[in-house]
């Protein structure tokens, strides 16, 4: 009988609690609904994870490239150094002396001086041309001192340079940092190409999640009409299509992160035997879960936004 | 709980559905609607669902001018109302039960709750032993009564009925009619949109007649319609 209870509220306490329950257990019908909507079609479903995988792959890498060129740039700026060398009449001690007093400087932090005896042989183990040398009557190289400056700006470098390149004892001072200031503007290219390609990615993203989600609703509108009829709320015709883009979104930034992990992983170790022959002692590529959970985290919420718009587009047109 | 007052519709290529309806439908009153195809019976339901707006005059139903419904409420406004539909509206992607249950899982109820007043009113329609078909499975006439089901469900204050017994036989509309009459007996307004014309004169209730979208007799209950059943 439908007597006396007719128009009895839903809802049996009013209590807050009981309210957040009810929600939140609409919310989990409707995830697992959804979950089980995708599964339904796994070819379709997982070709469009894999494509918002590869968009997000593209951009990620450039980021990351560019942050460990930095990260490295860090590390050789500290080490830059100013190669300075002495004029063939100077003596040992006399360099001996130059050297003394460059550490007096407040400019300069450490100094190193390599005789030309020790230049002779640091070169011949190095190069193995030490019989070759030996021939030799007279020892080709110039003593040097390995000047570090307090500061590594590249003006400030250049100045200090130019002073102690005056100095009688100098021949010539050389700042090796040319090629470094290659690289950092290489760094920075890339970081803005990195940047540039994550505004089309999440163009291109909102563009391909938002086709899913609008022909799935296409291929639902009997239902949606349905629903609207008795009483159904936009909100609630929309959520399971949110959950969808969540999900693609989610499972995208996922396969982006395990691609990208791959990725590293097999560069890592060319990458670090290149830089071992310039003595440096780093990790290259860095990939950490932080930027893992980075990657998924952009996907889930590219995905619902897409969602978002697409469905409020779609379902605002249907008017029943 | 339903008042039409000088209600009009007109459609964007100028035809008129329909002209100056007025008439006022009580709580706990039942009123079939009848009238030739295309006479604008469909359309009068259309307008108290809200699926259409009026072109001119005001729509008051349970106290709440239509006019001034907004998109947002109107959800809302159609909780209050169970429709039963020409074209059943069911889904084919869930069982008998599923769809039901559809009204209730919108409102928020409980599983629980939801599963006990789906079964009551499977039981009511006759339909309780095939709960867990594929709709698409059924007659017409099992299909009509799974919608009436569904629009009884959630325990309406108005319903609304478009050919509700159009696929029934004649003793199928008997039930059907009486579901109605319990419903009507507990203070549900009914407005029963039909053309079974012997069905109409055997239940004597109030009848409001359209013609060409306007409203050209409002017979009352309990007039003794035999000299009229043939119209």
């Amino acid at each position: 009988m439908p007597a006396a209870s007719a128009r009895k509220p839903p809802r049996r306490q009013g209590s807050a609690a009981a309210a957040l329950r009810k929600w939140l257990d609409g919310h989990r019908m409707t995830a697992l609904t959804s979950v089980r909507r995708l599964l339904a079609t796994p070819v379709s479903s997982l070709l469009t994870v894999f494509v918002i995988a590869v968009s997000l792959l593209l951009p990620s890498l450039l980021l990351a490239l560019s942050a460990s060129l930095d990260s490295l740039l860090d590390g050789v700026q500290q080490e830059t150094q100013i190669s300075l060398y002495l004029d063939d009449s100077v003596t040992d001690f006399e360099a001996q002396e130059v050297s003394n007093d460059l550490l007096t400087e407040p400019d300069i932090t450490t100094v190193r001086l390599i005789s030309k005896a020790q230049a002779l042989e640091e070169f011949a183990a190095s190069s193995g041309l030490g019989e070759v040398l030996a021939a030799l009557d007279t020892n080709p190289l110039p003593a040097t001192i390995l000047v570090t400056p307090v500061s590594t700006e590249p003006g400030r470098m250049t100045a200090l340079a130019a002073r102690l390149a005056d100095l009688p004892a100098v021949t010539s001072a050389q700042v090796d940092s040319q090629w470094l200031r290659r690289l950092e503007a290489f760094s920075r290219l890339v970081s803005v190409a990195g940047g540039v390609l994550s505004l089309v990615v999440l163009l291109g993203l909102f563009v391909i999640v938002g086709n899913t989600i609008k022909l799935a609703i296409e291929n639902r509108r009997q239902e949606i009409q349905v629903i609207k009829l008795v009483g159904g709320t936009d909100a609630y015709i929309a959520r399971p299509f949110l959950y969808s883009g969540v999900y693609f979104g989610g499972a995208g930034g996922a396969l982006a992160a395990l691609m990208q992990a791959i990725v590293f992983t097999i560069f890592n170790s060319p990458l670090r035997e290149l830089f071992s022959l310039y003595e440096g002692e780093l990790t290259l590529l860095q990939f950490g879960g932080i930027d893992m959970a980075a990657l998924v985290v952009a996907g889930i919420v590219i995905g619902w936004f897409a969602a978002l718009f697409a469905s409020l587009r779609s379902i605002l047109a249907m008017q029943p | 709980m339903i008042k039409f007052d000088n209600v009009s519709k007109r459609y964007i290529d100028g035809e008129e559905a329909l002209a100056n309806i007025n008439f006022e439908l009580s709580k706990g009153e039942l009123a079939f609607i009848t009238g030739h195809s295309g006479a604008g019976k469909s359309t009068l339901l259309k307008l108290i669902l809200a699926m259409e707006r009026a072109s001119s005059g005001q729509l008051i139903v349970n106290g709440m001018n239509l006019n001034r419904l907004g998109r947002r409420r109107i959800p809302f406004h159609r909780r209050q109302i169970g429709a039963v539909f020409q074209d059943h509206q069911l889904l084919f992607d869930r069982s008998v039960f599923d769809n039901v249950a559809l009204p209730l899982q919108i409102a928020g109820y409980h599983a629980h709750e939801a599963g006990r007043r789906v079964r009551a009113a499977l039981d009511k329609v006759g339909l309780l032993c095939k709960e867990r078909l594929n709709p698409a499975h059924l007659s017409g006439g099992e299909q009509q009564r799974v919608g009436i089901a569904r629009a009884v469900v959630n325990r309406p204050s108005i319903i609304l009925a478009d050919e509700p017994t159009g696929n029934l036989d004649p003793e199928l509309s008997a039930e059907v009619m009486g579901v109605f009459e319990q419903f009507k007996s507990v203070g549900v307004s009914l407005l029963v949109a039909s053309h079974d014309a012997s069905l109409i004169a055997s239940l004597n209730y109030r009848t409001l007649t359209l013609d060409h979208g306007r409203l050209v007799e409002d017979r009352a209950a309990g007039y003794a319609g035999s000299e009229n059943a043939g119209r």
